[in-house]
């Protein structure tokens, strides 16, 4: 009977995740098309939940569907205020085959990589046996922040490499100008009301995240983009002013995650233990301190993308009246 | 969690998800940019509530997911409110008279013909 209901469950998802996926591509509309993202980002964190997979939901949840969205809705507005907005006309004839050719031979070589690659051995016995090691419970926190910390020390700095990259996109002449748009919103207004209810509560649930990711699902990352969300709620409702990329507190907060974990690194590496290699006893405490810097830097480094590069107090000057439309 | 109870809670979040996907539909369908942007936050609200059943059944764990989600679904709302005013960064609220009570004159985001697209048969 469980088994029944589960099933039709599961397949009623499955159908709206493929409806949605189709939708956001195949339609025509720019602004559907992200808002079926959206959806769709909502729809597959809940099929991460039903396979178990509730780490990769979190993260699902927070960013495809959260910070995403508020990216592609603020892309789309751009685009209109700039007159670039326009539906593409559907390609026809030959100009049509070369790209569905070489999405079909994409997909053709991803199906056979499925069949030919072998299958991973699963790591069930030695995880299960080396976890009790690690300093935490969550597997996955044990994987990124233990077992497997190289990769997500070279994340972090990724992370900070893209910001970097956006903000390079800014105008010579407003580098010393504060992130993003000037806000602005009606005093005692809808959206200032709630960039005093939001913040809180999202601080709440951050914090929550990255303290109940040592043992349960959470983390670092999912508690860092619930703060970044935070951050962009906080700033978009005039609550606070965005920094300029030389603010010294902003700088200190983006290098604090992977200059704590890069020190960490060595100092375990100076004291004989081996880069990273974290000995046993201590491993609970500097989990606990990464995780903590990069949560912070996370939330700042995410907040930072979604705001866009420093801009000039007439920075808007790209727009056009609505007649240039084409 | 077996036997009736966890089936009939799979049973109420399949429910659930039924309505969400008439509310894909209303995405689709439009035909106004507010119209496809509340359907997706009845997603979202739908999201949370298949969440809440799933718990009992999938791990409590699955109940931050459903916190994340209520959080994160209302941001994508800001967003949609602030992309739409004329320069990305304002509130609708602030548009003519700043001291007047917010619904006078009347907030029109729904009917507006020039912001609702233009790709409805």
């Amino acid at each position: 009977m469980t088994g029944a209901a589960a099933l039709m469950l599961d397949l009623l998802l499955v159908v709206l995740v493929a409806f949605a996926g189709w939708a956001a591509l195949a339609g025509r509309g720019v602004f559907r098309a992200v808002v079926f993202f959206i959806a769709y980002g909502l729809l597959v964190a809940l099929g991460w939940v039903r396979l178990g997979a509730v780490n990769v939901a979190l993260a699902e949840a927070a960013i495809g569907a959260g910070l995403t969205g508020v990216l592609l809705l603020a892309t789309v507005g751009r685009l209109e205020r700039a007159g670039a907005a326009r539906d593409v006309p559907l390609m026809r004839g030959a100009a049509a085959w070369v790209p569905a050719l070489a999405g079909l031979a994409v997909t053709g070589a991803l199906v056979w990589a499925w069949f030919a690659l072998p299958l991973p051995e699963s790591p069930g016995p030695q995880l299960a046996e080396a976890l009790p090691r690690s300093g935490v419970e969550n597997p996955v926190t044990a994987v990124l922040l233990n077992f497997r910390s190289w990769d997500t020390l070279l994340e972090a700095i990724v992370l900070l490499a893209a910001l970097l990259g956006v903000w390079m996109l800014g105008r010579d002449g407003d580098w010393t100008a504060p992130l993003g748009l000037r806000q602005h919103v009606r005093e005692g207004g809808v959206m200032a009301g709630f960039g005093r209810v939001l913040p809180p509560l999202g601080l709440l649930v951050g914090v929550w995240l990255l303290w109940a990711g040592a043992d349960a699902p959470g983390g670092a990352f999912q508690g860092g983009t619930v703060l970044a969300a935070v951050i962009v709620v906080a700033l978009m409702a005039g609550v606070a002013a965005p920094p300029g990329v030389d603010a010294l507190p902003l700088r200190v907060a983006l290098v604090l995650g992977p200059g704590v974990f890069l020190g960490a690194g060595l100092v375990l590496a100076a004291l004989g233990a081996g880069f990273l290699t974290l000995p046993e006893a201590q491993a609970k405490a500097v989990i606990v301190a990464v995780e903590t810097a990069l949560t912070l830097s996370i939330a700042v480094t995410l907040a930072g993308l979604v705001l866009g590069p420093p801009t000039a107090p007439n920075g808007a000057a790209a727009r056009t009246p609505d007649g240039a439309r084409p | 969690m077996t036997g009736w109870l966890g089936a009939w809670l799979l049973l109420c979040a399949a429910g659930v998800l039924v309505t969400l996907g008439a509310a894909l539909w209303r995405v689709w369908r439009g035909p106004a940019r507010a119209d496809r942007m509340m359907a997706a936050q009845l997603v979202g609200t739908g999201g949370v509530a298949v969440l809440m059943l799933l718990a009992p059944a999938q791990g409590w764990a699955a109940l931050d997911v459903a916190l994340v989600l209520a959080i994160l679904a209302a941001l994508a709302a800001v967003g949609f409110v602030k992309a739409s005013t004329p320069d990305g960064a304002g509130d609708p609220e602030e548009a003519d008279a700043p001291h007047d009570p917010p619904l006078d004159p009347p907030l029109d985001l729904a009917t507006d013909s020039a912001r609702s697209d233009r790709d409805v048969a």
